[in-house]
Order: structure tokens, then C-alpha cells, then sequence
């Protein structure tokens, strides 16, 4: 096996301190690396070091030996001469990474231009080439914005590796997307492995990491606590953290599901819904009854109009067609929505606790329900005088919970609620929100890209999509 | 594309109809005798008396009411006639077209100008945002603007007219009297335009696609004309379009200040001598003038950005 790059103790430091240990790794010729790591361990941050791509006010230290050639961490200059022509660096969000006003060809063929110095026609031919055989050979025409995507994807790997780049490191490539895409990605991924590169993938996804296979790193607080084999770590960790991260994917939870019982407590009946968004139907004829106390989960690809469902529950969009009826002699206010990005659902300039208490004013709540009911959250009382700003994404996530739960809810929308969290955070909340709904009786709708997730965590299960107005029963 | 030249075409209709009536109005409503001030235009204030005011007021028929002179000034405009001035009795057209020779040879030399100032100094400091060069440009931007033009022109005309004795002041002779006219304009032009660029460069520099065109392996001219101008110009070209107001504006002002004989020099002296048909056409022209400049804009947009082919 030929070492591509070796790393020799990076370290990462700001003015205040050390964010990075010194880490140390070799990536092997046709054989994937990743590495794994949660919010604010450091993965990215190793990664932008050992690229040459500090971000301004960090310093790095270590070196890099690509080639034969030493590079020096501190000195992020020194490694661009080796960006496109030895490490390629795939974006993160490959649409942004386009330009938006070149075609995008065009773009591919920059890599084989001037790096690879080839005359305009050829490198043209070269990029149709390199969009061929990755299966969009219909793209090289077209403008990023006309791209969708998967093929923006594609496009963003072939523009990245055109320069001769056989060294891919990919920051989060599977950020935000739902699994088909994911699964696309990988293969994509691995495709450049099988030619014999080498590919180091940052990631917080677990599915990922156990797809790729290969060597694998598990990143904690800064330094690598485990390290190995890919499918020996993540079948016998000994790490704790590691164990922690494992026990926490959805795949592994405990189901949670209470058997349907007979029912007639009935907050929410809807009927015959249909939605059509951009000239395009998303649903039709889809029906939904919801019992006090029930947990259900709806699944389906991105754009399927899982979110659209919700919304239209709720009241906050029209449908098309179709009516939803809810329990008699119930407040409108009752029917409460949890959103996925918990930053932008909470004012930015105020404190929280002024948050909560606007509410509590609002709607005349007893104040003497807050402390008990944050302790059940797990939210130190301290958390109040900070903004939004101020605290981690679960702990707000948990406060907009709070805020819920204060209205005594029959009905709960939760968007993608944890999709911006890691995987421990994830649980926890999910865990909670199940947990106080099934207690204070009130009904949940679950949206969540991840199979799993809904699979152990709900009573029932709505499949939006192709098939329409199927309501499948998980069990 | 077929859309748009239609609807510019609407726009000059529209501009047509609202300048004439807007002019007339104004033109009308402004105080003092008009006769009075149509016979001084014609034969000097010392001669004016009011049999001389009497004389005009009959010929020109000035009893009639304003709605009517304003009705068969758009009944002449839809045959093309925009009227005879009623001091020098010629076509408004004739004289306009003398005119309008000259406002466009001043308004491109100070367009070009203002481009080979504003949008290169811009780009130079948005690539280093916060150095020396864009604080600088900062300031002199906002005094420039803080300016009005004629102030501008003065100082200029002050520096290079008087002092260093440089350039001609006023008259329009040789290449050389166009410089003075035209860099005043110009520079209150680029004023404004290099912030725009400035603030464009920065945006696209930041963009995810610029850090990875160098990511690529691209080197930094390479990014930057590859990935960086065509972006940067798209918001440059089209500021360029509103920018042309002022444009239209400062024409009025500098050729004033001047003495250069183009359209909103002929157009102060036609308000001043309440030559109506030759304010109204004046201002039709100058209206028209930004409508096709304002089509000229959108072309460029049109094959400098692929989006909007495409769309």
C-alpha cells in the first residue's frame, strides 16, 4: 500500500488556546479515510489546516508530506501550489461552489486549461469527458442554476479533480441531504478510491462513515480518540465517546412505539388533501387522522412536500384541495409547529428569558410552570439571560419545546427538528419531545428525512410521494 | 429579447407623454409675463416695451388657452413635428439636432471616462477591502458626491483653467475644451460607481465559487478573470442604467457651467426665455436619451450574463 498524504501532528491554535491536539494520519492509495466528529470538535478545522485554509485569526502547526514534498502547517501559503494538481478539495455545497454565470463545462475544463495545460479544445473534450462518465454528460451546456442537485454534485467533482487531483478531501459532502442523494454522493466518492486515490471525508453522519468503509477516525474535543478500521471501530468501540456516538444513531435506538390502541379522542381529521407547488403536484388525496397522544412520523424525499403536509395542518398554508377538521372546542393556539433551524425561530436580539415571558404575558400562563417544566428539559435556569446566540443548537432546540409545551398543545409539528443537531444532541432531544407530547397527551407529526429515526421513534408512519395517499402503518 | 425592446418602446411613449406634459406645466406655471419674456428673448431687454409684449402675444396667439397649446403640441409630436421656437421662429428639431451632436459627444466621452475611473479603482479595492486604496476611495468618493456638480466643475476649472493654465474653460473648439465638461462628469459618475464595484468585488470574492476556483488550483488572475469580472460586471453595467439620471442631470449643469452648447445648455436658455416648444423638445430628447441608453444597458447585461439569455 503507497501512502498519498501523511500528516504529521497538526495542531490548530487561536489566540485563546489550542483547538486542535496534534493529530496524525496517513491516507493510503485507493482507500478511504474518514473522519468523525460533532459540532465543534475540530474535524473541519483540521481539515482547512492541513488544506492551507485557515480561516483568519487561526494558526496551525505540523506538517503534510504529499509526494515526497514536506509541507509546513504554518505556512498555508506554501500548499497552493499542490490545490487541483495533487489534493483536490470538494465543496460543500456544490451549487454555491459554481460559478453561477459560466457554463458549466466551462468550468470543468478550468482543471485540465491551466493546470494540466491543455489547449482550449481539448481541455473542453476532456471536461465532456469527465461530465460523461460521470453520468451528466447532458450538464456541460447548462448553467449552475439550471443544474438540480445531484448533478451540481457531480459537476463540483469533476471541476475539482480536473487538475490531475488525486488526493479528494471532502468538508461534510453530505450535509443537509436525504439519503438517495447521500448514497450518490458516497458512490461518488468511492468511484475515485476504486481508481486508486485517496479520499479523506469529514463527516458528522455515521451512515456515511460506515458506508465508506476503509480507515476511520473518531474526533473528540479537539484530538482523535479511536482509530482504525472502519467496520471494527464502529462494531466493537472502546472508546466511551465513541460508544455514546454509536448508541445514539437512530438505528440503534430503542424502539418506542405504544401499540395503537382504540381510539376515538380524535384532535385532527384531514381528508382528500392535495398540494401542488411550482407547476409540480406533491400530494394528493391523502387523508390523516390524528388521536390524542400519537406519535407519527412522515417520510419521503426532499421536495415531496412532507413540510407542505404539516403546514397545511396547521392552517399556516392553503391547500389545493381537500379540508382538515379539527377537535371541537379546542384554541387554535393549541396547534403548535416546531421548526428545524431553532436559531432563526427565536428573535436574535433579545434574550430568551424575555422570549418566554413575552409568552407567558401573551397568553396569561402561570410563571410557576417554566422553572419545573425546564428542569424536565434539562435547561439550566441561567440559560434565560443569554440570547439565542449564546447557547448550544440543543439547548435552543429544548427552549422552543419549552415555549410549546407552555400552550398545552394537542397538536405538534415537528419539522425536522434535529436535522441541525449531532447525533448525542439529537437523541436526547427527540427523547424529550416524545416523551412530555405522550404525557401532556398531545398528538406529534414527526417530518424527518432519516428512516430510522421515525422507524423507532413513532407509532405510525406516513409515506409521502409517488404512491400518494398511502398511509402505511409502521407496524 | 423581443420583450424587451417592446417594452422599451412602451417606456418611451410613456416618457414622451409624461415629459411633454410635465414641461408644459411647469414651463407654464413658472412666474412672470410670458410675452414680456418671449419679446426680450427676441429682441433684447432694453427694447422691450408693451406694445413689443402685445405684438408677440398676438402672433404667437399666447391667449389661447394652456390645454389647447398643450393639445396641439402632442397632435404635432405624433406627426414628428415638435414645433418652432418662438424666439429664433426656426424648427425645434433643427435646433436640437445641433445640439444633440454635442450633448452625446459630451455624455459618451464623460461615460467612458468615469468607466476608466470608477469601476477599475473599485475593483482594486474590493480585492483588498479595508486597505489604504479603499479607505482613500472611501473618502473622496463621499466628498465627491457630497459635491454638486458645479462645484465640482469650478474647482476644476479653478486647478487646471486658471492656476495651472492647462486647459480651456469654456468654448468647444478643439478636443481639448471637451476634457474639463466631461471630467466633471465623469468623476461625480465615478463617485458612485466605484463603491458599486467595490462592494460587487467584495460580494464575489466571498463567493463559495471564487475560494474554490482557487481551490481548483486556479491562480488569483486566473480566478479573477475567469470567475471574478464577468460577475462584478453584471452589477457595474447595470447600475450603470440608474446612474444615467444623474447623468441627464449633471448634462444640464456642467454645459451651463461651460458654456457648452448642447441640449441642456439650449434647454436653460429656452426656460429662461419661455420658448415652450423648444423646452418641451429638449426635455423630450433628453428623456428618449436615457430610455435608449437604458436599452443599451440591458443589452450589455444581456451578453455579458448567460442567466438572462438563458431565462
Amino acid at each position: 500500500m503507497t501512502p498519498l498524504l501523511t500528516v504529521e501532528n497538526a495542531t490548530v491554535e487561536s489566540a485563546t488556546g489550542r483547538i486542535v491536539a496534534p493529530v496524525s494520519l496517513t491516507l493510503q492509495a485507493g482507500r478511504p479515510f474518514t473522519i468523525l466528529g460533532e459540532t465543534g470538535s475540530g474535524k473541519s478545522l483540521f481539515a482547512q489546516a492541513i488544506m492551507g485554509l485557515l480561516p483568519v485569526g487561526l494558526t496551525a502547526s505540523g506538517r503534510v508530506i504529499i509526494d515526497g514534498q514536506v509541507l509546513d502547517l504554518a505556512d498555508p501559503a506554501s500548499h497552493r501550489p499542490l490545490w487541483g494538481r495533487q489534493v483536490g478539495i470538494l465543496p460543500q455545497e456544490p451549487w454555491l461552489a459554481l460559478d453561477p454565470t459560466m457554463r458549466v463545462a466551462r468550468q470543468v475544463a478550468d482543471g485540465h486549461r491551466f493546470i494540466r495545460r491543455l489547449e482550449a479544445a481539448a481541455a473542453m473534450k476532456a471536461a465532456a469527458d469527465d461530465l460523461t462518465a460521470l453520468g451528466v454528460a447532458g450538464a456541460g451546456r447548462k448553467l449552475p442554476g439550471e443544474l438540480s442537485g445531484g448533478m451540481a454534485q457531480r459537476v463540483a467533482f469533476a471541476a475539482a479533480r480536473a487538475g490531475g487531483a488525486r488526493i479528494i478531501i471532502a468538508d461534510e459532502p453530505t450535509k443537509g441531504l436525504d439519503v438517495a442523494r447521500r448514497d450518490e454522493v458516497i458512490a461518488l466518492l468511492m468511484k475515485e478510491v476504486e481508481a486508486g486515490g485517496a479520499v479523506l471525508t469529514i463527516t458528522h453522519d455515521l451512515a456515511l462513515a460506515r458506508q465508506m468503509g476503509g480507515d476511520f477516525a473518531v474526533m473528540f474535543d479537539g484530538s482523535i480518540v479511536e482509530q482504525g478500521e472502519a467496520d471494527m471501530v464502529l462494531s466493537a468501540p472502546s472508546h466511551d465517546y465513541t460508544k455514546q456516538l454509536i448508541a445514539a444513531d437512530p438505528e440503534n435506538w430503542n424502539e418506542r412505539k405504544v401499540p395503537a390502541g382504540k381510539r376515538d379522542d380524535i384532535v385532527l381529521v384531514a381528508e382528500d388533501l392535495a398540494k401542488a407547488r411550482g407547476g409540480r403536484l406533491l400530494f394528493s388525496g391523502q387523508g390523516l387522522r390524528l388521536h390524542k397522544g400519537e406519535i407519527v412520523g412522515v417520510t419521503g424525499a426532499s421536495g415531496s412536500g412532507k413540510s407542505s403536509l404539516g403546514d397545511i395542518l396547521l392552517g399556516l398554508l392553503k391547500p389545493d384541495a381537500g379540508t382538515v377538521a379539527r377537535a371541537l372546542g379546542v384554541a387554535p393556539v393549541r396547534y403548535q409547529k416546531i421548526y428545524q433551524d431553532p436559531p432563526s425561530a427565536f428573535p436574535g436580539r433579545i434574550t430568551i428569558g424575555a422570549n418566554v415571558s413575552d409568552l407567558v404575558h401573551l397568553h396569561r400562563l402561570d410563571v410557576g410552570r417554566i422553572a419545573p417544566l425546564m428542569k424536565r428539559l434539562k435547561l439550566a435556569p441561567e440559560l434565560l439571560h443569554r440570547l439565542p446566540t449564546e447557547v448550544s443548537g440543543g439547548e435552543l432546540q429544548r427552549f422552543a419545546l419549552l415555549r410549546v409545551l407552555l400552550l398545552d398543545p394537542v397538536f405538534l409539528f415537528a419539522d425536522e427538528p434535529t436535522s441541525r443537531l449531532d447525533l448525542i444532541t439529537q437523541q436526547e432531544t427527540i427523547e424529550l419531545l416524545v416523551e412530555l407530547a405522550r404525557e401532556q397527551d398531545c398528538a406529534v407529526l414527526i417530518v424527518s428525512h432519516d428512516t430510522a429515526l421515525i422507524e423507532k421513534t413513532c407509532d405510525r408512519r406516513i409515506e409521502i410521494g409517488e404512491k400518494g395517499g398511502a398511509e402505511a402503518s409502521v407496524a | 429579447m423581443i420583450k424587451a425592446i417592446l417594452s422599451r418602446l412602451l417606456q418611451a411613449v410613456l416618457v414622451a407623454l409624461l415629459v411633454g406634459l410635465l414641461t408644459f406645466a411647469m414651463a407654464w406655471l413658472l412666474p412672470g409675463d410670458v410675452a414680456y419674456r418671449i419679446a426680450a428673448g427676441r429682441y433684447g431687454y432694453d427694447l422691450v416695451d408693451t406694445a413689443a409684449a402685445a405684438k408677440v402675444a398676438a402672433e404667437l396667439n399666447l391667449d389661447q388657452s394652456a390645454l389647447t397649446g398643450l393639445g396641439w403640441w402632442f397632435f404635432d409630436l405624433i406627426r414628428l413635428d415638435l414645433g418652432a421656437s418662438l424666439i429664433t421662429g426656426a424648427p425645434v428639431i433643427e435646433a436640437i439636432g445641433r445640439h444633440l451632436g454635442h450633448t452625446l459627444k459630451l455624455s459618451i466621452a464623460a461615460i467612458l471616462l468615469s468607466l476608466l475611473i470608477g469601476p477599475p479603482l473599485g475593483i482594486l479595492a474590493g480585492l483588498h477591502p479595508g486597505g489604504w486604496l479603499d479607505r482613500s476611495l472611501m473618502l473622496v468618493s463621499t466628498a465627491l458626491r457630497a459635491l454638486p456638480q458645479f462645484v465640482v466643475g469650478l474647482g476644476l476649472i479653478i486647478i487646471f483653467g486658471l492656476t495651472l493654465k492647462l486647459l480651456p474653460t469654456a468654448g468647444h473648439d478643439h478636443g481639448s475644451h471637451l476634457i474639463l465638461p466631461a471630467l466633471t462628469l465623469a468623476l461625480s459618475l465615478a463617485a458612485v460607481s466605484n463603491r458599486v464595484a467595490r462592494d460587487a468585488m467584495v460580494a464575489v470574492s466571498r463567493a463559495p465559487y471564487y475560494a474554490f476556483g482557487r481551490t481548483k488550483g486556479l491562480s488569483e488572475w486566473q480566478v479573477f478573470s475567469r470567475h471574478g469580472l464577468r460577475n462584478v460586471a453584471v452589477p457595474i453595467v447595470t447600475y450603470l442604467g440608474i446612474q444615467f439620471v444623474s447623468l441627464v442631470e449633471g448634462v444640464v449643469v456642467v454645459e451651463t457651467l461651460f458654456a457648452w452648447p448642447g441640449i441642456g445648455h439650449a434647454l436653460v436658455h429656452a426656460i429662461f426665455g419661455r420658448d415652450v416648444p423648444m423646452i418641451q423638445g429638449a426635455a423630450l430628447v433628453m428623456g428618449l436619451m436615457f430610455v435608449a441608453l437604458n436599452a443599451l444597458v440591458d443589452t450589455l447585461c444581456h451578453l455579458i450574463d448567460p442567466r438572462r439569455r438563458a431565462a
